[in-house]
């Protein structure tokens, strides 16, 4: 496989991570709003929802279930990045390679297996919420484990491929263009009114430059990280 | 080898997998189904019917539906729209305006700002960066130590993870099986007292040194007053309030004001005397607030429990009392402080001349909102009226109205909060599945059970177990972010609480502080990075470093002080939702 074949396939992969996360990002808004209205019937109208706790926890727990893969692509999962910051990108590469093959696949394949077998029963039972007395349906909910248990997995394959291409190449491959933290930067000062033009367009062009450097705490080897 | 080891080898792998770096959550879940397989293997069984596999699902449903974890997205997205709704360099101009006859002004409005923007948010990199850019340089240039400067920002910057509402607290509450509200109200006292800590020594160091911090030209510190205020005041009176009011009345010699070249008009009066009033209509809601809340709210509810009571004969009584007595001291206190402040509030209004007003027309359009939407959130958390997730849910929603009402948030920055939301979220909360999955098998295996009976054997007194327990703490926020310490090494402490008889509230908000503590140790503090990106090539880290150490002195000194009065971490809880 050539290069470009390669970075299409990871981007391929990404992409859908990426699209699902971002869809199902929107169920914060849903939630947001789910509440709100409850409080307003609940306090002001005096006309509380039963199943209303239910359905809070369905749109939060699809919401980050489904957005692990998102986060997976995005490199967005926490991990102690003292050491592993002012690693050359190949020692990262070896060691994520390693570490997915022990770690990651166990444990995500035990999820896909174990969350099917989960949602399985519940579908056959046709299982509803015991919260209430008579409870809306969570065998749908149930099935978001093993959705998001396999988009990570499929995730986990692309992440695997861009650790053994860092082996080759000595450089990491290029993921999504994303929104990150550190862009408030960029939004804040855009609309600031008391800070100087010149000190200003620096500090937006060293924005993303500013968190790398602070990942590496000043020891990185170079800017090839992604 | 014996089943408790193997628990003690987990928890040696999962510090060890962690320093290499890889996606804790994963490590926590690949971790607890190795050992965990190895728990409950029985000989003859079928691979795929190991108990594991059950675990992992249930717990997985447990974290999906934990009804404590829901509040975080909706805080996080609240301080995402935050971030990008409110203009801290607005904010900044203002509050170093207001502070302008105060020594160390700059580094005083950059704390106070910082202290605002983590009331709003919780993030550290950011803050930091952006104070970086619009804090950084006004005080270099006006002729601050370097060391003030940047130790201001850095340790200002990461007071955001402390104050209420934290993530990083509802975090712990839903490790630690505490309530929620519990912990904001003990986080209240430490949080501002950190933040007046702060202060005191900035502006105590100034006085006693001005050479640190001088005074700024006069050029820099003249309030912009509006022309139109100048000509109201020739027209009618020096002091602006009672001009106004005059203008109200007599509106003639008004009618050739104008502001921003258009006609001022009577509803451009009108609107500029509601602003002057902002001051005096906050003290009233707050008095007004709080007679409201303990004078009739609580009795409201206590009244039917007095009646409950009445059977148990005594016990009634005694309640009674005690309730009366709380009365006096509630009513004095009351008086004396509404007194004071209408002292305050008329002195105000007496000297109020052009540049007040403007300053306080500056503040009341770029802090007040962000203040009155996290003090009523704050608020109706605190006294019980919603739940957490109720008031964050509405605490969001505010948060757009403000955005969209200041213009500030468009579509594509709604995108990003509601993007950013998911992915912190996700960060967060699959750590909670592997960390769910982690200390079940941790437990099954009876590595827990060892670390206890290891630290009882070690006899320890409350007070040697509070220091050694807060240093470990302490040692692992080197390396480690909150979310790993809190996830996954508290839940190691907690069960040893009791045996102490310590407040698990009392020693989570001394984990709060501690990180604070951590976060501002060299040569680990990520902000210390941060703030060196953005500064001038002349600062060099030593400098950042040597401005951070007071901090984290003035830390400490904070967890000895809440140490040795527990009743000020204590107090509103106990007050708020009874012992």
């Amino acid at each position: 496989m050539n290069d470009m074949t390669v970075e299409r396939f990871l981007h391929t992969i990404d992409g859908i991570s990426t699209w699902v996360g971002k869809a199902a990002a929107w169920l914060i808004i849903a939630l947001m709003a789910v509440v709100c209205l409850e409080v307003f019937k609940r306090y002001l109208l005096n006309a509380p929802t039963a199943w209303i706790f239910d359905l809070n926890n369905m749109l939060y727990g699809s919401l980050f279930m489904l957005c692990g893969a998102y986060a997976l692509a995005q490199n967005a999962h926490v991990r102690g990045d003292f050491l592993y910051s002012s690693m050359r990108p190949r020692t990262q590469a070896l060691l994520d390679l390693v570490l997915y093959f022990v770690f990651f696949f166990p444990g995500i394949a035990a999820l896909l297996y174990a969350g099917w077998e989960y949602a399985g029963d519940s579908w056959r039972i046709g299982e509803h919420s015991n919260v209430t007395a008579d409870g809306p349906p969570v065998y749908h909910f149930k099935t978001v484990i093993p959705v998001a248990g396999a988009l990570v997995l499929l995730q986990g394959f692309a992440e695997v491929v861009r650790c053994i291409v860092c082996l080759k190449s000595g450089v990491w491959p290029s993921r999504l263009k994303d929104v990150s933290e550190i862009d408030v930067v960029e939004e804040q000062l855009a609309l600031s009114e008391h800070v100087d033009d010149e000190t200003r367009q620096a500090a937006i062009a060293r924005a993303a430059h500013i968190e790398e450097a602070a990942r590496q705490r000043g020891m990185g080897a170079g800017d090839n990280k992604i | 080898m014996s089943d408790p080891a193997l628990g003690l080898l987990m928890l040696c792998l999962i510090v060890v997998v962690i320093m290499m770096g890889f996606a804790t959550a994963f490590t926590l879940m690949g971790l607890g189904i190795l050992f965990g397989f190895i728990a409950f293997y029985v000989p003859g069984q079928a691979w795929a019917d190991n108990k594991v596999f059950a675990l992992m699902v249930q717990r997985t449903y447990g974290a999906m539906t934990n009804d404590v974890l829901i509040s975080i997205p909706l805080f996080v997205l609240m301080g995402y729209v935050m971030e990008r709704g409110a203009l801290v360099d607005k904010m900044f101009y203002s509050i170093q305006l207001a502070f302008r006859r105060v020594p160390a002004a700059l580094a005083v409005a950059t704390l106070v700002v910082c202290t605002f923007w983590g009331i709003a948010s919780g993030l550290v990199g950011a803050v930091v960066v952006l104070m970086g850019v619009i804090a950084m340089n006004p005080m270099l240039r006006a002729g601050y130590d370097v060391k003030l400067a940047a130790g201001v920002i850095t340790a200002g910057g990461t007071l955001g993870i402390l104050i209420p509402p934290s993530v990083m607290i509802i975090v712990y509450a839903a490790v630690a099986g505490q309530s929620v509200v519990k912990l904001y109200a003990a986080a209240m006292f430490p949080g501002f007292l950190l933040a007046l800590l702060y202060l005191v020594y900035i502006i105590g160091w100034a006085m006693l040194n001005p050479r640190i911090a001088p005074r700024l030209p006069e050029e820099e510190t003249r309030v912009p007053v509006p022309d139109w205020v100048e000509r109201l005041q020739a027209a009618y009176s020096r002091n602006v309030l009672v001009g106004l009011v005059k203008a109200l009345v007599a509106p003639a010699r008004a009618s050739g004001l104008d502001a921003d070249g258009k006609p001022l008009g009577y509803r451009g009066i009108l609107y500029n005397f509601g602003v002057a009033l902002v001051p005096f209509v906050l003290a009233v809601v707050v008095f007004a607030g709080t007679w409201w809340y303990v004078v009739i709210h609580k009795k409201s509810i206590e009244a039917p429990e007095v009646a409950g009571l009445q059977p148990l004969g005594g016990a009634a009584v005694q309640a009674q009392a005690a309730d009366e007595t709380t009365s006096t001291a509630f009513y004095i206190w009351f008086a004396a402080l509404a007194a004071l402040t209408l002292v305050a509030v008329v002195r105000y209004y007496w000297r109020m001349d052009a540049a007040r007003f403007t300053v306080l027309k500056l503040l009341s359009a770029s802090v007040m909102p962000l203040g009155i939407l996290t003090a009523v959130v704050l608020a109706v958390i605190l006294f019980g009226i919603t739940t957490a997730t109720e008031s964050a849910a509405v605490g969001a929603a505010g948060a757009f109205l403000l955005a969209f009402q200041a213009r500030t948030l468009d579509w594509k920055r709604t995108k990003e909060a509601v993007f950013l939301t998911a992915k912190t979220t996700a960060m967060v909360c699959w750590l909670f599945v592997g960390s769910a999955l982690f200390s079940a098998v941790f437990a099954i295996l009876g590595g827990q059970g060892l670390v206890e009976r290891w630290a009882l054997s070690l006899d320890l007194t409350p007070l040697q177990f509070m220091i050694l327990s807060q240093a470990i703490i302490f040692i692992l926020g080197w390396p480690l972010e909150w979310t790993e310490i809190i996830i996954i090494f508290v839940p190691i402490f907690l069960p040893l609480l009791k045996h102490y008889n310590i407040d698990p509230i009392l020693w989570g908000c001394l984990v709060f502080v501690n990180l604070q503590a951590a976060f501002l140790s060299p040569p680990v503090a990520m902000s210390a990075y941060y703030l060196k990106g953005v500064s001038p090539p002349h600062v060099t880290l030593n400098q950042i470093f040597g401005g951070m150490m007071p901090y984290m002195l003035i830390v400490i000194l904070c967890m000895v002080i809440m140490y040795l009065w527990p009743g000020m971490t204590l107090w509103l809880p106990n007050y708020l939702y009874g012992g």
